[in-house]
């Protein structure tokens, strides 16, 4: 009950956050959950099943490009599209799955940036797969049906983050749960140890193949919702580097929590704005440019900085001590030492 | 009735025969012993039955059921369940989380209901929550319930194996070398408990290890394995008498009465090469080892004896410097090495072989041999290593992986005497390993000692260790609590036993603690706060005064506070 309830007050909270600001930033609020549902898949992939990926964003780009096709080539309601997307992402990430049955650690690594690439430089990028991808132009997305309500994405741009929003809230509490269950016992049993999960009799097979789906599923539901927000699909925001992104960011704040995507997903969609937008001007009389390079060096410096200082992840270390500091005092209160 | 039937089972790996044509039989209710000297094939055989590995040819039956191609999930359905000799226990979750795995795995419930926590699901979380703690309470480890599984010593994490392949429900338990790095204390409280699980469980088992006391004591039927072939079998009387076992597996001399070759104890001379004084060390907030005082002259063969987690692991790796010492001092060869780097110290002549080995399993045994490099920074010639060993020159080319455990010990052995060392410490050299095995080990340290190289010795074998030794410090709860010649210790059999083999012990004690160790979880909770060590010794100390267990003397001084 208090995890549905935590819920409820964060989408309440972050639902009103974006209102008095300007457009681009109700983009970047929109982005932001589209990237915390790439995070999000890597914290059911990695942090619970730990089997690496660096292709989640292919996942997610699967999904915008078969939400545009639905909604651009065939019309269809973009709750509709949506619903193809997932699919779309699910089953490219049982298919990925397959080699990862056999792999783990390095290797697996090194398949799916395989993966991530092939679909960077030939699907999403060649014409041979026009059909898919809308041609060099991409799909344009600006008039689109959800519920039977129009959806402009230059106007109606709260509307799609807050039904994102709602998504992800609902997704991240179903994550939560998972992690305490049966099901989600057999996947940290896997992580653990997977010889001693498949002779306790966990079908690795089954499970294996369902996390790398589910994934899948998860980062192409925020993907499959990146046409109505932006207006249209290109290959730019899903290529190579936005998976290693994700993995980075997904250490950065804390691979094995839930909460962490959240925080992940903010970073990496507002903290670069922020820096195009306010990165340059004068300071103490001197000139300086801060562009969106700089970012990247950021996230680097920031990953070598904690995995010394913080190595469970941002959420997870402030975490741990926050919990350690509130039963400290709980028990110092509830014990009322006197000093004689 | 014949539960298990393996028929002929063969598997070769390349073009070695590791197991040839193998059958065997265990019964209904029958716990079956797997013993034979290392690379026999007992391990081959028993990830053949657990299905780790496939038989290139022969049939394994279970019942009614064809086992021989079936995926190891697929076993645990028809109730077969195992336990690790390198303890496999999700180490992040909690124990009961662990138990609760192979319950519901077998269950029918789905990813989608758990994640929305249907009623249904939440029942099913309930049910198998409640049979977790029944299990737990019934090999009494009710009170690990919620401590992470990782975080448990070795000896409670092996019960927890066994705890969680009975959460299966299984009709055939399979044991990989429960006893492995128990002492003979914990290995007597092992065969009680197996008995107990039987008679409770109504489970059949089968049995790999090396200790014959657990052997002969549990099991009703043994198997002899040697070099893949079946030596012999029968009752455990019969093959502890039969000549071919005895020559095979446990040789000559167990047939010699105890005590009687003795080493004489040669006094040496001249000032101690290894020095340690008031040596204190440990591992996050716990002080795992205090007052350590000992010393060892030049040529001298000294062993550490003691029970598990009494702290002779954590001083030797302290006198190596792979952890750092929060008090006291070590002088090795005249010098103050506390505090110095690990290769300073092994550049002086001191050599740390530490449990499990430390050898690279992708390298060749010759290219191992000839990484070594000794104080003068140029390469060494390996013969004088192959002279010692003659069986690791057959095996130069061979990777380190795939060789026995006991070849593997004569690679860290010829590894270390190649460095021309002054002093090696050797940890638990005779763990996992046959008899036979293990007394042309402590052959070598003898050679060792004739070549003037002293000798730390931190064993399991209480016997051997104190045949081989000069002198010998036994340990007890992190300090040296009994020291003097080995012959004397080996006399004085009545205090040997009582401080440590655990005849003594009363039985209370050990099951109120269960691993031999005099740590209460209740106290490691408050240790782990970091109390100063002079307050943990007080409590301690008070605790065995009042001859109760530190947790309460706690809990009553924290009710005393709460008066005022």
């Amino acid at each position: 009950m208090f995890r549905v309830l935590a819920a409820l007050v964060a989408f309440t909270v972050l639902a009103r956050i974006p209102v008095g600001f300007d457009v681009g930033f109700k983009f970047d609020a929109a982005l932001a959950v589209i990237w915390a549902f790439g995070l999000l898949s890597l914290v059911l992939l990695t942090g619970y099943v730990g089997q690496i990926s660096l292709c989640q964003a292919t996942f997610a780009g699967v999904g915008a490009y078969t939400a545009g096709l639905m909604v651009a080539g065939f019309h269809a309601d973009y709750l509709v599209a949506v619903v193809a997307g997932v699919a779309a992402a699910f089953v490219l990430g049982v298919i990925v799955g397959i080699p990862a049955l056999r792999l783990r650690g390095i290797t697996l690594a090194i398949v799916t940036l395989g993966i991530a690439l092939v679909f960077d430089r030939y699907v999403f990028q060649d014409h041979a797969f026009e059909w898919f991808t809308g041609g060099t132009a991409g799909w344009r997305v600006d008039q689109a049906t959800m519920f039977g309500l129009q959806m402009d994405s230059s106007k109606h741009l709260m509307a799609a983050y807050i039904v994102l929003l709602a998504l992800f809230c609902v997704v991240a509490l179903l994550m939560v749960n998972l992690h305490d269950s049966g099901a989600g016992r057999r996947l940290r049993a896997i992580r653990d140890s997977e010889l001693a999960a498949a002779t306790m009799g966990v079908n690795l097979t089954r499970y294996k193949l369902l996390a790398f789906g589910m994934s899948a599923a998860i980062a192409g539901l925020g993907g499959s919702f990146y046409p109505l927000v932006a207006g249209s699909v290109s290959p730019q925001p899903f290529w190579l580097f936005t998976s290693l992104q994700f993995a980075a960011i997904a250490v950065l704040m804390g691979v094995r929590y839930v909460p962490a995507a959240a925080l992940g997903g903010v970073f990496m969609a507002v903290v670069p704005d922020v820096l195009t937008r306010f990165g340059h001007g004068t300071f103490m009389g001197r000139a300086y440019d801060i562009s969106y390079d700089w970012f990247q060096i950021a996230v680097g410096v920031l990953l070598i900085v904690q995995l010394i200082a913080l190595p469970d992840g941002v959420w997870g270390d402030l975490r741990a001590r926050a919990l350690h500091a509130w039963s400290a005092a709980g028990a110092l209160g509830g014990r009322k030492v006197k000093v004689a | 009735m014949t539960m298990l039937r393996v028929r002929d089972a063969t598997v070769r790996f390349g073009g070695i025969v590791a197991l040839d044509g193998i059958s065997l039989d265990l019964n209904r209710g029958e716990i079956l012993g797997l013993i034979g000297p290392n690379g026999a094939g007992k391990t081959t055989l028993f990830n053949c039955i657990s299905g780790v590995i496939r038989p290139d040819h022969g049939s394994i039956l279970f019942e009614t059921n064809d086992l021989t191609y079936a995926p190891p999930h697929e076993r645990a359905r028809l109730g077969i369940a195992r336990t690790f000799q390198n303890l496999q226990l999700w180490g992040s979750m909690t124990v009961e989380e662990n138990l609760m795995v192979p319950m519901d795995a077998l269950g029918r419930r789905n990813t989608f209901s758990d994640a929305l926590y249907l009623p249904f699901s939440a029942y099913a979380e309930r049910a198998s929550s409640e049979r977790a703690r029944a299990i737990l309470h019934v090999l009494d480890l009710g009170r690990y319930a919620r401590t992470p599984a990782g975080d448990l010593p070795a000896g409670i994490q092996r019960r927890v194996e066994i705890a969680r392949a009975l959460a299966m429900r299984p009709r055939l338990l399979l044991l990989d070398e429960p006893a492995a790095g128990l002492d003979a204390q914990e290995t007597a409280h092992l065969a009680d408990l197996l008995h107990a699980v039987r008679e409770r469980f109504h489970v059949s088992m089968l049995l790999v290890d090396h200790d014959m006391s657990l052997v002969m004591r549990v099991c009703d039927f043994v198997y002899v394995l040697d070099f893949g072939k079946l030596l012999a079998h029968g009752r455990p009387a019969a093959i502890r008498d039969d000549p071919k076992v005895i020559a095979a597996y446990l040789g000559e001399e167990s047939k010699k009465p105890a005590g009687d070759v003795a080493t004489v104890a040669t006094p040496r001379e001249g000032p101690p090469l290894l020095e340690v004084d008031r040596l204190a060390a440990g591992y996050g907030g716990l002080e795992v080892i205090r007052d350590v005082t000992l010393s060892v002259r030049p040529g001298e063969v000294v062993a550490c004896i003691g029970a598990n987690g009494a702290g002779k692991t954590t001083t030797l790796r302290a006198i190596s410097g792979m952890i750092h010492a929060r008090g006291g001092k070590v002088t090795f060869a005249g010098k103050d090495v506390t505090g110095s780097s690990a290769e300073r110290i092994t550049k002086l002549g001191l050599v740390h072989i530490p449990e499990g080995r430390g050898l690279f399993p992708t390298i060749s045994v010759e290219d191992t041999l000839r990484l070594v490099s000794n104080t003068a920074g140029h390469e060494v010639d390996p013969a004088p290593a192959f002279d010692l060993f003659p069986k690791l020159r057959q095996r130069r080319r061979q990777l380190v992986g795939t060789l026995s455990g006991g070849e593997q010990q004569m690679v860290a052995l010829a590894r270390a005497i190649l460095s021309q060392p002054r002093l090696v410490m050797i940890d638990e050299m005779s763990q996992g390993l046959a008899p036979t095995v293990v007394r042309q080990l402590f052959d070598i340290v003898r050679v060792f000692r004739e070549q003037g190289i002293a000798v730390l010795l931190v064993e399991q074998f209480v016997e051997s260790a104190l045949d081989v030794a000069d002198r010998a410090y036994v340990f007890e709860h992190g300090t040296i609590a009994l020291s003097g010649p080995a012959v004397e210790l080996r006399n004085d059999r009545k205090l040997v036993t009582g401080s440590y083999l655990g005849t003594a012990v009363d039985a209370t004690a050990i099951a109120a603690n269960g691993n031999g160790h005099h740590i209460d979880p209740a106290l490691m909770e408050i240790l782990s706060v970091r109390v100063p060590a002079k307050v943990k010794r007080a409590l301690e100390e008070r605790a065995e005064n009042e001859g109760r267990p530190a947790g309460a003397v706690v809990v009553e001084l924290l009710g005393k506070v709460d008066d005022q």
